[in-house]
């Protein structure tokens, strides 16, 4: 009782908090957000991503009132960038089994897709990845993509194969 | 005699005995669901793995006790004519090696991470269509597991105090020694909510450090019962006094001149020889020395329930070499 006490206090007081104070520089500031294409997902639109996941970026520069910096690149550069917080999020239908899990953090799924691989149905369960470690920007990230969770499957289904 | 027969607990103790099962199914079971509960919000947090197969590992000795325990009272056979109750001391050294391996893979691991600087991430998880940081959660279900640990610990000790028993007393100890792990990585959670990533690598070299100095203490403890260590007190490196009590009650029997005594711990059961020198005016014939040193047997035996096979062997001269030796010897740290 006593502890559950405790973490409600706890979690009341604007926790967890970010090591490199990234959601703090986002609100109101910036967002560098590396995209690789990897259609449906995420499209080259000339001005910055398309696709899905674009809708992700701009839901959630709207709800922090965040400029969008766009970076295009290899999954490889970006999620290295990433890591060494020179980005803070970067998009391109990446699933939680994805390799770059230990190196980056994946958020949760937002969007489970089925799909048949090498004659299996395969669930392939899509997150987007954010700087390791930067928890509040995670849980910040996170809400977003569960306050889309129903626009998610009539997306996928415009998108097609 | 008591050679060849299966060691048996005593009648009063044999409730206690049978509660080592009951609490060692207790220990799996709520062990179990704790470590259920800690894998569900695990994460990718190192603090999280470690006590998780901090808490995995504790529910190992008391499997292995179980199996041992099977084991201990069988009667002696052709092939084990010593009996079966060092069962529970090779359960024991099985588990304490793999701990202290198990512990020593864990540090390097959470020291590379400090090392490499990584920043475990910890997002959101849902219950009950509520989306919180799963950290929350991580504090709740190692406040569970801490208070599992307290109480096994609490339940545990004075049967293990009862009986004499190493092995339980290790586990209850384990348990207790479970709060620090917990609170550490309660710790690690928290210092990671305010912002400080090394917090949870920390904590979870800390918690390694701790299993490491677990299995090592009893890897230690069990090798000198494999080595035939004279009975000790239970928790601790100092002899118990035993072996000079059988001694002195030998030497106080009226046909006896001189005696020694040779003990050692045989799992629960102590067992050894008394050597008795007896008094050449006593003018026993054979028959009525092998009478004597039969009674004698059962005399000694009654000093304490876990003398198993003590063996009174009649001899003409004590060596000098015989134990226990002068006082000052029997202190000599090991």
């Amino acid at each position: 009782m006593f502890t559950i006490v405790a973490v409600a206090a706890l979690a009341g007081c604007d926790l967890p908090r970010d090591p490199d104070g990234t959601l703090k520089r986002v609100r109101g500031g910036t967002m560098r957000v590396g995209m690789v294409v990897d259609t449906p997902w995420v499209t080259d639109s000339g001005d910055g991503a398309g696709g899905i996941e674009r809708t992700i970026v701009d839901d959630l520069s709207r709800e922090l009132g965040a400029k969008v910096e766009w970076h295009r690149g290899s999954a490889e550069q970006l999620l290295d960038s990433l890591h060494e917080r020179e980005l803070d999020l970067v998009i391109g239908g990446f699933t939680t089994q994805s390799p770059w899990k230990q190196q980056v953090a994946l958020t949760k799924a937002y969007y489970t897709d089925t799909l048949m691989l090498h004659g299996k149905r395969t669930e392939q369960p899509h997150a987007v990845a954010v700087a390791p470690g930067e928890n509040a920007w995670q849980v910040a990230v996170e809400r977003v993509l569960r306050g889309k969770r129903n626009e998610f499957p009539t997306l996928r289904r415009a998108a097609g194969r | 005699m008591s050679v060849g027969r299966p060691f048996r607990i005593p009648e009063e103790l044999g409730g206690e005995h049978r509660r080592i099962r009951t609490l060692s199914w207790l220990s799996i079971g709520l062990l179990m669901v704790a470590g259920t509960m800690i894998y569900l919000t695990v994460g990718q947090s190192q603090a999280m793995k470690t006590a998780w197969i901090s808490d995995v590992l504790t529910a190992i000795p008391p499997m292995a006790l179980l199996v041992a325990m099977r084991y201990e009272l069988r009667a002696p056979s052709k092939r084990f004519p010593f009996g079966y109750s060092r069962a529970v001391s090779v359960a024991f050294l099985v588990t304490a090696s793999m701990l202290s391996l198990i512990g020593l893979y864990l540090l390097y691991d959470s020291a590379m991470k400090l090392i490499r600087r990584e920043h475990p991430p910890i997002g959101t998880m849902e219950l009950f269509g509520h989306q919180f940081w799963l950290g929350w959660a991580m504090l709740c279900t190692l406040f569970f597991s801490m208070c599992v640990g307290i109480l096994l610990g609490k339940l545990k000790g004075p049967i293990a105090e009862k009986l004499q028993s190493k092995a339980l007393q290790a586990e209850a100890e384990m348990n207790q020694a479970e709060w620090m792990s917990e609170g550490a990585a309660i710790i690690g959670i928290l210092l990671v909510a305010f912002g400080f990533w090394w917090g949870d690598s920390a904590a979870a070299a800390f918690i390694s450090i701790e299993i490491v100095r677990d299995g090592w203490h009893n890897v230690r403890q069990v090798i000198a019962d494999l080595m035939d260590e004279s009975p000790t007190k239970l928790g601790e490196r100092e002899l118990e006094p035993l072996p000079e009590r059988v001694r002195d009650a030998a030497r106080a029997l009226p046909w006896v001149a001189e005696a020694g005594t040779r003990l050692r711990e045989h799992g629960h059961a102590v067992t050894g020889q008394v050597f008795v020198v007896p008094r050449s005016a006593s003018g026993m014939d054979g028959a009525q020395l092998l009478q004597a040193a039969e009674e004698a047997t059962a005399t000694l035996r009654r000093l304490d329930w876990r003398l198993h096979e003590i063996l009174v062997v009649p001899v003409s001269a004590l060596e000098s070499t015989i134990p226990p030796r002068t006082p000052s010897d029997d202190d000599r740290p090991r």
